[in-house]
């Protein structure tokens, strides 16, 4: 324990802002692609992990997917909607996000193995996060009830100043 | 191997300490607290400690290309219903991983899989108790978007993992002498091709297997490393997408039942087949899955009952239910049963699930649209065709008004409670209307109302929940399940919870039935208890 808590300690010493890790997650095509790519063109994004047996986080999705028109007047950023299904469910959560209309204004991308999941220290979701577009961590909030999107824009217009 | 890691991890901190950029730590901390009490309505018994507590504390560190990490684990004393190899407090995961562009290198606690996991998969779900991480080593390697390598060797995690003292392994089914080796390479054709609207890939895996025999076994022709490997191959194309994978999983050797026989042991071949199609395209989607499997249950250990003894990933492809008396009698795939009245390789079945949006402004569609979505799923014995389980089901949800949301589901169950040794399956009709009204922008009410109905069994259920959300921070909801077809139980629970940031603490109190508690599709059987529950998520 004493060798645990020496490590846990040498760690917290060297504290910063936490960013995006480079994990590999597959696209709506089933390419593998990497986590970075999400950055490329600068702007700040919104990473939601969900999964088709969650509730919340297909509410929340889908009051992004209904607010999104409005939002992007306001602030220039996307949105990657992030499958956590493994593969019994992989299929169906991109017909899922077909049938919903996600596929034409999200980023899907789908992480069958909770890589990006544990990677980002997700133990719940829904769990969403904004991201600058360095991919500074700048919110995150876990759980979903109607109404808590509306943080999520206050959280992209912060970081477009 | 334990000190070594710990070295690497100590000096990788201390020498990014002294570098420029410190890099930055992020970890997660999840406590489940439980209190419990005698219940002679329900039959639940509260145990010898009336307690149980079940946490995790995950902690990472990545500076640049490098990152180091660990998780330590406590069952202070494990909750109940949990496979009883968790036990003590440990450290469970160490790793450190140097990820480049092209390749990683990773060593310590890994997970993986290859393919959809038929073959291997090494994953953790928190619900079932399960954690069967690779403590070893791993290698990736891409060749730009072309080819995807990665080859591993190590020792699968079971119970308390390979970090455990002499006591926790003395108490404890603890470790393994199980070790694995594998490769998976994928080869992605368009891409070399540079097709523009085709993704077409081929891939393959193999996968060896140690585990230590008796010498029985040997005797009898058995051998303590197995073969196995998989080849699949993926297809998209403007939305049609294809996807077919063969297993060939190696022997697995069985104790066998007929003790008149001459032989002790009976000796199978692990196979399965996975094909799934469908299209998905703007507010549709529609996919078919069909498989068969036979002797697709690969321990850790050989002959270990525990759900957490597993090596593979071989999920019930079916609806995934949610709503509480949907999820009385969850389907668990026939991974091969020898018993000594029904020896059965496996399972043959499917499922097709279409997912449609009516959009706004068309006749069905109204002004806010409409989505629907349904599911067959059948599934079959292959030693006598015996039905195993079916589900049809169908939901409608609508968006009313600004305010008003409902979803109405129906789903048939038809359920084998004899793994297919006889004939006879039970049937039973589930209604739910879940309807969401909002009266503020951040203050909301759900209400569910939900009937089972059954000639089998316990015959009929019902059931009601409602929950009032003060977003973002507050929830609050009881919800009871009633049996007045038999036993006349109540099974009711309330609870509240509070979010903030990423932070949950959520305290709940309840009585509930024994069942299945099942996550991506396997299940753990948990027995009937009654009690308080607090449990704490949050991460950094």
């Amino acid at each position: 324990m004493k060798k645990i808590l020496l490590a846990i300690a040498l760690m917290v010493s060297t504290v910063a802002f936490a960013q995006v890790p480079s994990v590999t997650v597959e696209n709506a095509k089933g390419e593998t692609v990497s986590t970075k790519s999400l950055l490329e063109d600068g702007k700040p994004v919104i990473v939601s992990f969900w999964s088709t047996t969650c509730k919340p986080c297909i509410m929340e999705l889908d009051a992004i997917y209904d607010a999104l028109p409005d939002w992007l007047e306001e602030a220039d950023f996307k949105v990657a909607a992030v499958a956590t299904d493994d593969s019994r469910m992989l299929a169906k959560a991109k017909s899922f996000a077909a049938g919903r209309g996600w596929s034409e204004d999200f980023v899907l991308l789908f992480d069958k193995n909770k890589d990006f999941m544990r990677a980002m220290n997700v133990s719940l979701v829904p769990h969403v996060f904004v991201l600058d577009g360095a991919g500074k961590i700048v919110y995150s909030h876990t759980s979903y009830s109607p109404g808590s999107e509306l943080e999520l824009l206050e959280a992209i217009k912060k970081c477009s100043k | 191997m334990k000190n070594f890691l710990f070295a690497l991890l100590a000096a990788a901190c201390t020498l990014s300490a002294n570098a420029q950029d410190k890099g930055y730590i992020t970890g997660s901390l999840e406590s489940n607290d439980y209190i419990y009490q005698d219940d002679v309505k329900s039959g639940a018994l509260a145990g010898d400690d009336k307690f149980g507590s079940n946490s995790y504390l995950k902690l990472d560190y990545y500076q640049g290309k490098f990152s180091a990490g660990m998780q330590i684990e406590g069952y202070l004393p494990r909750a109940i219903g949990y496979p009883g190899e968790l036990s003590g407090i440990n450290l469970s995961n160490i790793y450190a991983t140097w990820t480049d562009d092209a390749f990683s290198v990773t060593a310590g606690t890994f997970y993986d899989q290859f393919g959809s996991g038929l073959l291997f998969r090494s994953w953790e779900e928190r619900a079932l108790g399960l954690n069967n991480a690779i403590v070893g080593a791993r290698v990736t390697y891409n060749y730009e978007d072309i080819v995807s390598f990665k080859a591993l060797w190590g020792l699968p995690r079971f119970g308390m993992g390979v970090f455990t003292n002499n006591t926790q392994r003395e108490n404890t089914v603890t470790n393994t002498e199980t070790q694995v080796r594998g490769a998976d390479l994928s080869f992605a054709i368009s891409n070399l091709a540079h097709w523009s609207n085709v993704f077409l890939s081929v891939e393959g895996s193999v996968l060896s297997r140690y585990e230590p025999i008796s010498n029985d076994l040997v005797d009898e022709g058995g051998k303590p490393t197995t073969f196995g490997y998989s080849a699949r191959a993926n297809f998209e194309s403007n939305g049609f997408f294809a996807k077919a994978e063969y297993v060939s999983a190696g022997k697995k050797y069985f104790q066998n039942p007929d003790y008149t026989s001459d032989k002790l042991f009976l000796q199978k071949n692990g196979n399965a087949q996975l094909v799934e199609f469908g299209y998905n395209g703007k507010g549709l989607g529609v996919t078919v899955t069909g498989r068969r499997l036979e002797w697709m249950n690969s321990q850790i250990i050989s002959g270990n009952v525990s759900t957490s003894n597993l090596m593979n990933y071989v999920p019930a492809m079916c609806t995934q239910y949610t709503y509480m008396l949907t999820t009385f009698h969850p389907y668990s795939p026939q991974t091969g049963l020898v018993l000594p009245s029904f020896i059965n390789s496996g399972e043959v079945g499917g499922q097709i699930d279409a997912f449609y949006n009516f959009r706004r402004g068309t006749a069905l569609g109204g002004k806010r649209g409409l989505k629907v979505h349904a599911n067959f799923s059948t599934y079959y014995a292959i030693a006598n065709d015996n039905l195993l389980f079916r589900d049809f089901s169908f939901d409608v949800e609508k968006q009313w008004t600004k305010k008003f949301k409902s979803i109405l589901l129906y789903s048939l169950q038809q359920y084998n409670d004899s793994y297919g040794a006889e004939a006879d399956y039970m049937t039973q009709n589930i209604v739910v209307a879940d309807l969401l009204y909002k009266w503020t922008p951040t203050f909301s009410t759900k209400l569910e109302l939900q009937y089972l109905q059954t000639k089998q069994d316990k015959r009929d259920w019902m059931a009601a929940l409602l929950e009032v959300n003060f977003a973002p921070h507050w929830s609050i909801y009881a919800s009871d399940m009633f049996n007045h077809g038999a036993t006349k139980v109540h099974y009711y629970n309330a609870g509240v919870s509070y979010n903030k940031s990423r932070t949950r603490v959520a305290i709940a109190y309840g009585r509930y039935k024994s069942g299945f508690i099942c996550s991506g599709g396997v299940c753990r059987t948990i027995p009937a208890y009654t009690g308080a529950s607090v449990t704490i998520t949050t991460s950094f």
